[in-house]
């Protein structure tokens, strides 16, 4: 039952969720042709914009949808809704009045968060499975083929990147009052190193260069390799990531239990 | 008779506010037992600790043996206790029905003879989502939900708020037939008339601190309104006896409330020379009050 209501606390943001990455998807698919033409004119003529990944994007569909959606605008909004599915919880709960009927019930304040953090984590999960169902049927609307393992293994790294996501917004929200202030600093607290180490890094890689700190650049490892193998696979990463993860879940359920409501 | 509640030294600072200091109450098995005390005395920090959604800053507490201080042994204390908070709200998104649902499942003792038989008598409808009930029928909500979980301890917090007098009847009526069915009931209140009419058992909570832990056959059999006039002048030392509480002077007459001993405290005012001696029943409001003021 604590599932059912986590569930329907949840499900508007997770159809929410679903409309945004299903407009992303289908954006990126239509853009395809378009984009793939104006790069191919822009190889042609000399004195066109020229990059080095030009002819991957124009040859390799696989790329193109690596590029656009798992290492961009597909991640990005799964990250958002990540934040968004972990939103809530007792802290959430004292503003809106329940919390006392909540923990009247037999139940431990650390299964009230694991519970949340679980339909958090498989709402994303089903976002992302979502995004696969989009890409697959978009593609075959506009004639192009892929490989479904390699972006079933894209989905699978970004879920398992991301779970440092869900696990720092929790945390955000057991410690910030008030649901808008809490909701705020997350996303700058989270969206704003996000985005700046990844601009860093690219700049770093762009100049062959791969500083410790590249380790905490979780959009890159979210997004990994364009071909992921066993090997291309960012394993160290991913430690990184679940590690902190850890971390952050610890001290969510130790500030927790210290809480008086 | 075994006690079901016990604090010793309980305490809880909020900063520098002292809200519950060193409280020692029991409340024995079977009982109906008040838990009175004016707005922030310390009556839903000392209820917030039995359940453990506060923790004690000393102190500690058991609820039928287990301690309140301890996680675990909160979530055994929460399978036998139910628990009506002073702030009723529920879960708005959900239906009355799906409230009933979502609460049965966690309560394997759940009394569903009960359940339909308030519904019917709170006039309760089941598909209707909380956030368009009233906030009279949302009490009533929040009181079937404590009272059809079928536990050996109710503890409610000021219950009958929000209530028409009509609904107050019918709640007092159900937690006399639960108590007689071998519940304890554990309620705060600020309807002292509701107390006096089904709780045997009152205690009083002033400033954080115990006042008054009597039954109510002792309230009602040992506490008297005394009023003596003097032919000369007294003074309040002259009344400090064990038993007296605050003492008024005004002039020649002297009022104050005795909570023991009121025959020898009424032979040693004879003795001071008093011309006329009134002893008078007194209420519990009368009590509450005298309490209440001779610590303020």
């Amino acid at each position: 039952m604590l599932f059912y209501k986590a569930w329907i606390e949840t499900r508007v943001r997770f159809l929410a969720g679903l409309v945004a990455a299903a407009v992303v998807c289908i954006f990126y698919l239509e853009q395809h042709a378009w984009l793939v033409s104006m790069w191919a004119a822009d190889l042609q003529n000399p004195h066109g914009y020229h990059m080095k990944w030009m002819p991957l994007g124009i040859h390799e569909y696989g790329w193109y949808l690596w590029h656009y959606l798992y290492d961009n605008y597909l991640q990005q909004v799964w990250a958002l809704f990540a934040i968004l599915f972990a939103f809530g919880g007792l802290i959430r709960e004292r503003n809106g009045g329940t919390v006392l009927f909540s923990l009247g019930l037999p139940v431990s304040r650390r299964r009230w968060l694991f519970t949340r953090l679980l339909v958090a984590l498989l709402e994303s999960i089903g976002l992302s499975l979502f995004a696969v169902l989009v890409i697959a049927v978009g593609s075959a609307a506009i004639h192009e083929t892929f490989s479904l393992s390699q972006v079933l293994l894209h989905t699978a790294l970004m879920v398992a990147a991301g779970v440092f996501v869900i696990a720092f917004g929790n945390l955000c929200y057991t410690l910030f009052p008030g649901n808008y202030l809490s909701l705020i600093l997350t996303l700058t607290l989270l969206g704003a190193p996000y985005l700046w180490l990844q601009t860093y890094m690219q700049h770093m890689r762009y100049l062959g260069r791969t500083p410790w700190i590249g380790y905490l650049d979780f959009a890159h490892t979210m997004a990994g390799p364009w071909q992921i193998t066993w090997t291309t696979t960012p394993w160290m990463a991913l430690l990184v990531a679940w590690t902190l993860t850890a971390f952050l879940l610890m001290a969510t359920v130790a500030h927790g239990d210290r809480l008086d409501y | 008779m075994a006690a079901v509640i016990e604090t010793i030294e309980l305490k809880k600072n909020y900063g520098n506010h002292e809200a519950v200091r060193g409280l020692n109450l029991s409340v024995n098995a079977g009982s109906v037992c008040a838990f009175l005390g004016q707005n922030g005395a310390g009556k839903s920090s000392t209820i917030k600790m039995l359940l453990g959604m506060i923790h004690p800053t000393s102190g500690g507490g058991s609820i039928f043996g287990h301690r309140i201080d301890e996680e675990r042994e909160s979530l055994l204390i929460r399978q036998k206790v139910a628990f009506v908070a002073e702030d009723k709200r529920l879960y708005d998104y959900m239906s009355v029905g799906q409230i009933i649902h979502f609460t049965r499942s966690f309560f394997p003792k759940w009394n569903h003879a009960l359940e339909t038989q308030l519904l019917e008598r709170f006039e309760l409808p089941p598909e209707r989502k909380i956030r368009q009930l009233s906030k009279g029928m949302r009490t009533k909500l929040a009181l079937l939900l404590g009272f059809a979980r079928g536990c050996e301890l109710l503890i409610l917090d000021e219950p009958t708020e929000g209530l028409d007098p009509v609904a107050i009847e019918d709640v007092l009526q159900i937690v006399v037939s639960l108590a007689a069915q071998g519940t304890t009931v554990f309620f705060s209140s600020h309807q002292i008339a509701e107390v006096e009419q089904v709780a045997d058992h009152v205690l009083m909570i002033d400033h954080g601190q115990l006042v008054l832990n009597a039954s109510m056959y002792e309230v009602q059999e040992e506490y008297r309104q005394i009023q003596a006039v003097f032919t000369d002048p007294v003074e309040e030392r002259d009344l400090r006896l064990p038993g007296v509480e605050r003492v008024k002077i005004e002039g020649h007459i002297a009022s104050f409330v005795a909570s023991r001993n009121v025959d020898s405290i009424v032979e040693h005012v004879r003795m001071l020379r008093a011309g006329n001696i009134d002893v008078l029943p007194i209420s519990l409001k009368e009590i509450f009050l005298e309490k209440v003021r001779a610590r303020s």
